[in-house]
């Protein structure tokens, strides 16, 4: 008996089955499986509408698709920031639900700037400065106060959404100014101001988020806490650094909007559930299966597809919206069986 | 002065009433290897994450190299060139190995990452430490718990500590890779590294470890060279009592049969599995991972079904296809991973016990609260339960008394079978022998208990027969006054020639 208190089979023999290799890595099939299905979704809609909705494939149309899809694009980077930052939980993780009311506020602010005569240079001050500010107040609610970001963003929602009436009293105010009109109607080498911030950014994120040191520290932080810690990484900056660069992302988004729009108006929140659809789809599309920036340029397209195929199509647009709310139960339901059955 | 890399001294740390730590001391010589041991609840947990800087100390000193950190915080800590390796692998599961490896310490061309050197890097460097071969660009969520282990400790190496602590780090790891790491932690003492290894498993210690230092009740009862310190005395200053009392086993005279499995079979899984389990009595069923033991515990209790054979209870037959039906017929499981599947950590040590006996406490629809607290009162005082209330969350209780309270759900269920599988993994000694006792009792009163381990000191101590199984089959009916260890070992390893249809 004595000499071998803890005797255990696993680490007391040196039998075949511990002395052989180490296992065949094992490669996680489900993810494979899950952005195959997604990229061939994806492609499956590009050629159904390609064939069946007229002038689909034309040059104009592919624009027009990219630049009606810019804000939301914008709006859905910040989710995406947020989320990689927060972590992909649902509930406990991180998002931002201010994204939509923020878009709205920031465009009031820019449209009664303007309209006060402030000109183009402070006005984009003041709505960056906004956009900022609502981040700060997430940050600080998320980061300072310990709330989860579901309820947190959701209460700054209300604030926002607010303060949007206070500014202007629920009506469509309309605005001019150089500013908007530059960017309505610039065409550098071809393509519209609006394309080439949606380009412009893309590929900044891309490198940012995915290419440099900060990125992945995010994405630690986003995945586990307690070891992104143990990394010694500063855990609440880059919490709060997600909140604040999604706000900025808002702010640029609602100078796009109020030059497409030439001004605020009502509704600009509704915007939030097609953000929350593109950001968690995102992650369909990358083997990690957590929202990426690849991913969410990838699920932009595709809901902007859709819109836009059913437009030509002649379909009603009220349908858009059922088709969107089921396609976010299908991407959390797709998520929570992988989470279910893919990690130990 | 300089030659203790690591000073502890007199720490004392409380958490509400119970003192976790009452004047525990550890001093580090350098270039040693210093073994922790203790059963489960002695503090040493409690004393590294104190050295750690995630709790902070009541009383008490900190000296590392000699030096008093002005404040004890994890980064502090870390810049002074200690580092620890925890039990559960602190790693960022969507991460890439390399990216994981090298986290906060990232390889870069400029302001940008340099995937591809890290990558080539982090496969280099596991080869050479480890001389096993991981992707670079394999996900951690992708990767073995052995692999993740590897992966964690070669990351704490990347960072050249001068005080590495290993807390239970071949919990996970196969025999190979545990003996390459002990290679690894030799090389680190040569080069002058201080280490603080602590572990369960005793004979890793006395191979490994320079020396030893006992905690017990949150003091350090002893500090030993454990090359000359019989194993025997180790253990009873572990336990403050002699290690033949670790096994109170008592004969009952078999009943009549309470569980009988007959020629079950499962594809890919077992085969012609027989035996029957009879009132009164313990049988132990062993096999290594892969032989099929498990699987014909999940399939008494219901979890899986089975493609042939059937399964008898009381001598009738009987069709257990889920948990529900195995409960209603008087079965209870005891299952191995108790965080995941035995108890509810968060509701309260009275809910958990009784939430499978409900139906028997309820008035109109409603719990007769006052019968339950009964109820759970005496099962707390029966089965010696460590807590402060029965309304105290479970989490808050030690591993043992955890374990205790799941037997105690079945308790409260009155059941007949009893099925565990490896009850008393991870569980300190005090606790294993009060689980031991009271199987004991419950097979006096006439339970039947079927009892997976792969522990053989566990399985001759307590079982009456032992069935070794391998490869999917029954390959031997062992009897532990009549066998040996190693020939429990053999069997289950195949070793042994498979026996014909024995008795």
């Amino acid at each position: 008996m004595d000499g071998a208190i803890d005797q255990r089979l696993g680490v007391a023999l040196a039998t075949e089955d511990a002395e052989a290799e180490v296992p065949p890595l094992k490669r996680n099939r489900r993810g494979g499986f899950v952005r195959f299905a997604a990229i061939g979704a994806l492609l499956i809609v590009f050629v159904v509408f390609a064939i069946a909705a007229p002038g689909f494939l034309t040059r104009g149309n592919l624009t027009n698709v990219v630049e009606q899809s810019t804000v939301l694009a914008l709006l859905a980077f910040g989710m995406s920031i947020v989320i990689i930052g927060g972590g992909g939980d649902v509930i406990r993780g991180g998002i931002d639900l201010s994204l939509g009311a923020n878009l709205g506020l920031c465009a009031a602010v820019f449209t009664v700037a303007v309209n006060a005569g402030l000109g183009d240079a402070t006005a984009t001050v003041l709505t960056f400065a906004a956009g900022a500010s609502v981040g700060l107040v997430n940050a600080f609610a998320v980061v300072g106060l310990g709330i989860l970001p579901l309820l947190a963003t959701l209460a700054v929602m209300n604030i926002c959404a607010g303060l949007e009436l206070v500014l202007t009293q629920n009506t469509v105010l309309t605005a001019n100014s150089p500013l908007l009109a530059y960017i309505a109607g610039a065409t550098p080498l071809g393509f519209s101001l609006t394309d080439w911030t949606f380009l412009g950014t893309a590929l900044l994120l891309l490198v940012v988020v995915h290419a440099t040191p900060w990125g992945l520290r995010l994405q630690a932080v986003g995945g586990s806490v307690q070891a992104a810690r143990s990394a010694g990484l500063r855990v609440p900056l880059y919490l709060a650094l997600s909140y604040v660069s999604a706000g900025l992302l808002v702010a640029l988004a609602a100078i796009v909007q109020a030059a497409r729009l030439s001004g605020s108006s009502p509704g600009s929140g509704d915007i939030l559930l097609s953000v929350v659809l593109t950001s968690l789809m995102s992650a369909v599309f990358s083997r990690r299966l957590l929202p990426s920036i690849g991913g969410t340029i990838l699920s932009v397209l595709f809901i902007g597809c859709l819109i836009n195929g059913f437009q030509l199509l002649n379909v009603s647009s009220y349908w858009v919206n059922g088709v969107q709310g089921v396609l976010i139960l299908l991407v959390v339901a797709v998520r929570s069986v992988s989470r279910r059955s893919g990690e130990v | 002065m300089t030659e203790e890399a690591l000073a502890l001294r007199d720490i004392v740390k409380s958490f509400g009433a119970t003192r976790a730590l009452d004047g525990a001391s550890l001093v580090v010589r350098r270039g040693t290897i210093h073994g922790l041991i203790g059963q489960n609840g002695a503090g040493k947990s409690t004393i590294i994450k104190i050295l750690g800087g995630l709790y902070q100390l009541d009383a008490g000193r900190i000296l590392i190299h000699g030096e008093e950190p002005r404040s004890v915080t994890p980064r502090l800590v870390e810049e002074l060139g200690v580092h620890i390796i925890h039990q559960e692998a602190l790693l960022v599961p969507g991460l890439t190995v390399a990216e994981a490896l090298f986290l906060g310490n990232e390889l870069r061309h400029g302001p940008l990452l340099a995937p591809f050197s890290m990558r080539r890097r982090a496969e280099a460097i596991v080869r050479e430490t480890f001389g096993v071969s991981l992707s670079g660009n394999m996900l951690i969520s992708e990767l073995s718990a052995a692999q993740r282990q590897i992966v964690q400790i070669t990351r704490a190496l990347l960072n050249k500590p001068r005080v590495l602590v290993f807390d239970e780090p071949t919990a996970a790891l196969v025999r190979r890779e545990a003996n390459r790491l002990f290679d690894i932690i030799r090389g680190l003492r040569d080069e002058g590294t201080s280490i603080v290894y602590i572990s369960h498993y005793l004979e890793e210690v006395r191979d490994l470890c320079d020396v030893v230092t006992i905690l017990r009740n949150g003091r350090d009862v002893a500090t030993v060279d454990p090359r000359t310190t019989p194993m025997a005395e180790i253990v009873s200053l572990m336990i403050n009592r002699d290690i033949h009392e670790m096994f109170p086993k008592q004969v009952i005279p078999c009943g009549k049969a309470a569980l009988t499995l007959q020629s079950l079979g499962k594809a890919g899984a077992y085969e012609d599995v027989t035996f029957t389990l009879h009132a009164g009595e313990i049988l132990g069923l062993t096999g290594l991972v892969g032989s099929g033991a498990k699987e014909v515990l999940q399939t008494a209790f219901g979890l899986t079904r089975h493609d042939r054979g059937q399964i008898l209870i009381g001598g009738k037959p009987a069709r257990i296809g889920s948990p529900g039906r195995a409960i209603a017929r008087r079965l209870g499981l005891v299952p191995e991973d108790r965080r995941h599947q035995g108890v509810a950590l968060d509701i309260s040590v009275r809910e958990n016990m009784t939430l499978a006996s409900l139906r028997g406490l309820t008035r109109f629809g409603l719990i007769d609260t006052r019968r339950e607290r009964g109820q759970v009162m005496s099962l707390i005082e029966r089965l010696g339960i460590k807590t402060p209330g029965p309304d105290a969350r479970l989490r808050d209780l030690s591993g043992g008394n955890q374990q205790k309270v799941v037997l105690a759900k079945w308790l409260s269920a009155k059941s007949d079978i009893y099925i565990l599988d490896e009850p008393t993994v991870a569980i300190d000694v005090a606790a294993k022998v009060e689980i031991y006792r009271l199987l004991g009792d419950l097979v006096a009163q006439g339970a039947a208990v079927l009892i997976l381990s792969s522990d053989l000191m566990e399985l001759q101590g307590i079982c009456d027969r032992v069935l070794v199984m391998y490869r999917g089959r029954i390959v031997r009916r062992l009897v532990p006054a009549e066998t040996t260890a190693d020939e429990i070992l053999a069997a289950a390893t195949g070793a042994l020639a498979p026996l014909d249809k024995a008795a």
